[in-house]
């Protein structure tokens, strides 16, 4: 496992490389907080509670929700669908590496760099700038875990979205659906307490609210207690394990079919 | 035992059968019409440790193929592959180990980083001593001064740069065996002698096997004791160079661009060469370009002085070039029964 650590070292420098991509993205992030904050204010207007959350939790959600939106894009699919189409692919696969753990640390140090271009700035804009009360309790020590298992799986679906391109060597119909299905079912754009009941049900047991909701009521609502978290965190840590596992024999069956392109 | 030993290998690809136009567009997002392409067919060889081997070949012809085969990339449709005593497909990770690779055309640095900083992840990826990676860095430095280029960005290295850090970084681990895939693709006559004499220093230092593929014959010549090579997934020689050599070394193309060019010109200029230097002196007078005719002869049978004078004499000629003779020229030459 040790030889993968420079690559976390390594994509965190290449995103430093890109300063006015860092700056852009903090700036970018502080006027979406802004339009969410009047755009969410103005349908509360004159409620306390819509949906059982209050104006402060549906902005907390909403707000970190954006930022943890932006940390949770792996990209891994399109990095994978450009490695495939030009080939550069081999260049890996003659590395003593595991393609796979290779995505995954790569994805991890764009994601440490993110953490600090992002969701610290965000954090600190929400609660100084917007005066949002951070909610105390035992969720925000489960946060951090949670959002582990949030990365595991949201690692997952997009390395098995890449896959699809060892076949059809495209992948850009199946990423945009992917994307709309995972921000919409995940939560990541309205707080699932908004869905009618009976999809809420069912959502529950899907494996995209394991990527936003449950890292977010870990925080919206860290004043629940150990019996809402604790079934939550092992149904995430259920379907990483699952797509973790379900990714690898995937890539197993595609590195067969691969077909790098010249030769 | 021999580091690689190839035998009856085989590669197989399905392609679809794509059609023409819009509507074929649609129609092939149903199709199942695949036509299958033997990219290798048949290839045997053995290659010992220490060797420096030209694998040469025309585009397509099958090189990247075996290469890709060799380093575990692609597994063969059938045939028996082993490097090291390993087969390449089963022990990709175990093999990368002892392998280095370069493709020309893509680049196995980080292209944002500076250099020095891909040499240490690379360090850090292939387990390589703290005291040995300082040595080979030192041997880098003596071989192409690569001090100067630690602290500049991948990707603003020139491609004769680029591809000298990505040759040394090939190295860095000390593998037995490295794959260069067209290694001076693209650059000018001076890079290319520098990366020739990187390599033939590489290759003494640790008596490191070199697989070489390439389409620049100066390469193989500059390099290359063993030279095998591949057609159409065939191999068409295999043996020793100084065969191979006498039959490219000598031979050059003269290119003319000739005043009322038409075409009844090449059918012309080839009676009349042979009537003048008689029919014995092997010239082939061909067209490869638009308006440029070419005369491919022996050097070692008719000086070129003469060759142009003639040409000079008795046509009006707009511009000259001369050529050494390319890969399609050998091949076909080997084809031809050249090689006995």
């Amino acid at each position: 496992m040790r030889i993968y650590l420079p690559l976390i070292r390594a994509s965190y420098m290449v995103s430093l490389v890109y300063r006015f991509g860092f700056l852009f993205s903090i700036l970018g992030n502080v006027i979406y907080l802004g339009v969410a904050y009047y755009l969410w204010r103005s349908i509360y207007q004159g409620r306390d509670v819509l949906n059982g959350l209050t104006f402060n939790e549906t902005f907390l959600y909403v707000g970190l929700g954006s930022a943890i939106f932006i940390l949770l894009k792996t990209y891994a699919d399109w990095i994978i669908h450009f490695e495939i189409q030009q080939g550069t692919i081999a260049t890996y696969l003659t590395k003593p590496l595991d393609f796979q753990l290779y995505s995954l640390f790569t994805n991890f140090g764009a994601l440490l760099m993110n953490l600090s271009a992002i969701a610290i700035p965000t954090a600190i804009v929400m609660i100084f700038v917007f005066k949002v009360q951070v909610v105390y309790g035992i969720g925000l020590f489960l946060f951090p875990i949670s959002f582990m298992f949030a990365f595991l799986i949201s690692f997952s679906i997009d390395f098995f979205v890449g896959l699809i391109s060892f076949y059809s060597e495209s992948v850009w119909g199946v990423t945009a659906t992917k994307d709309i299905i995972v921000t919409v079912l995940s939560g990541g754009l309205i707080p699932l307490q908004f869905f009618p009941e009976a999809m809420q049900k069912v959502l529950y047991w899907l494996p995209f609210q394991a990527v936003y909701h449950t890292p977010l009521m870990m925080i919206t609502k860290a004043d629940l207690g150990w019996q809402t978290f604790l079934p939550m965190l092992l149904l995430q840590i259920a379907w990483a394990v699952i797509l973790l596992i379900g990714s690898r024999l995937f890539y197993n069956q595609a590195i067969k079919v691969i077909r790098i392109s010249g030769g | 035992m021999s580091l690689i030993h190839i035998e009856n290998l085989n590669k197989h690809f399905k392609v679809l059968n794509r059609r023409e136009g819009l509507s074929g567009a649609f129609r092939d997002l149903f199709s199942g019409n695949y036509k299958t392409v033997e990219a290798v067919s048949g290839i045997s060889f053995d290659i010992e440790a220490g060797e420096i081997v030209g694998y040469i070949g025309p585009n397509g012809a099958g090189k990247s193929t075996t290469i890709k085969m060799m380093t575990g990339i692609l597994q063969p449709t059938s045939g028996v592959i082993e490097v090291n005593g390993l087969v390449p497909y089963y022990n990709r990770i175990r093999q990368a180990q002892t392998m280095g690779v370069v493709f020309g055309q893509r680049t196995q640095l980080w292209w944002d980083l500076p250099v020095i900083e891909s040499f240490k992840i690379l360090r850090e990826i292939y387990k390589v001593d703290e005291k040995i990676f300082n040595q080979q860095m030192e041997m880098f430095n003596d071989l192409v001064g690569l001090k100067a280029l630690h602290m500049q960005q991948v990707r603003t290295l020139s491609l004769g740069q680029r591809m000298l850090c990505d040759i040394a970084a090939s190295f860095l681990h000390n593998p037995k065996v490295v794959f260069l895939d067209e290694p001076t693709i693209g650059l000018d006559i001076s890079v290319k002698a520098k990366i020739r004499s990187l390599i033939k220093k590489l290759n003494t230092e640790h008596k490191t096997t070199i697989i070489l593929t390439t389409h620049d014959l100066g390469d193989v010549e500059a390099l290359c004791t063993r030279i095998i090579i591949i057609d159409k997934g065939k191999i068409l020689y295999d043996g020793d160079i100084k065969k191979v050599n006498a039959l490219f070394g000598a031979y050059r193309t003269l290119k003319l661009q000739v005043d009322n060019f038409n075409e009844s010109t090449l059918q012309v200029l080839q009676e009349k060469m042979t009537s003048h230097f008689g029919t014995d002196k092997n010239f082939t007078v061909s067209q490869t370009e638009e308006f440029w005719t070419d005369i491919t002869f022996d050097q070692a049978l008719t000086p070129l002085s003469d060759v142009l004078n003639f040409v000079m004499k008795n046509f009006s000629v707009l511009d000259v070039r001369i050529v050494e003779i390319s890969m399609e020229n050998v091949v076909q030459k080997v084809y031809d029964g050249a090689l006995g």
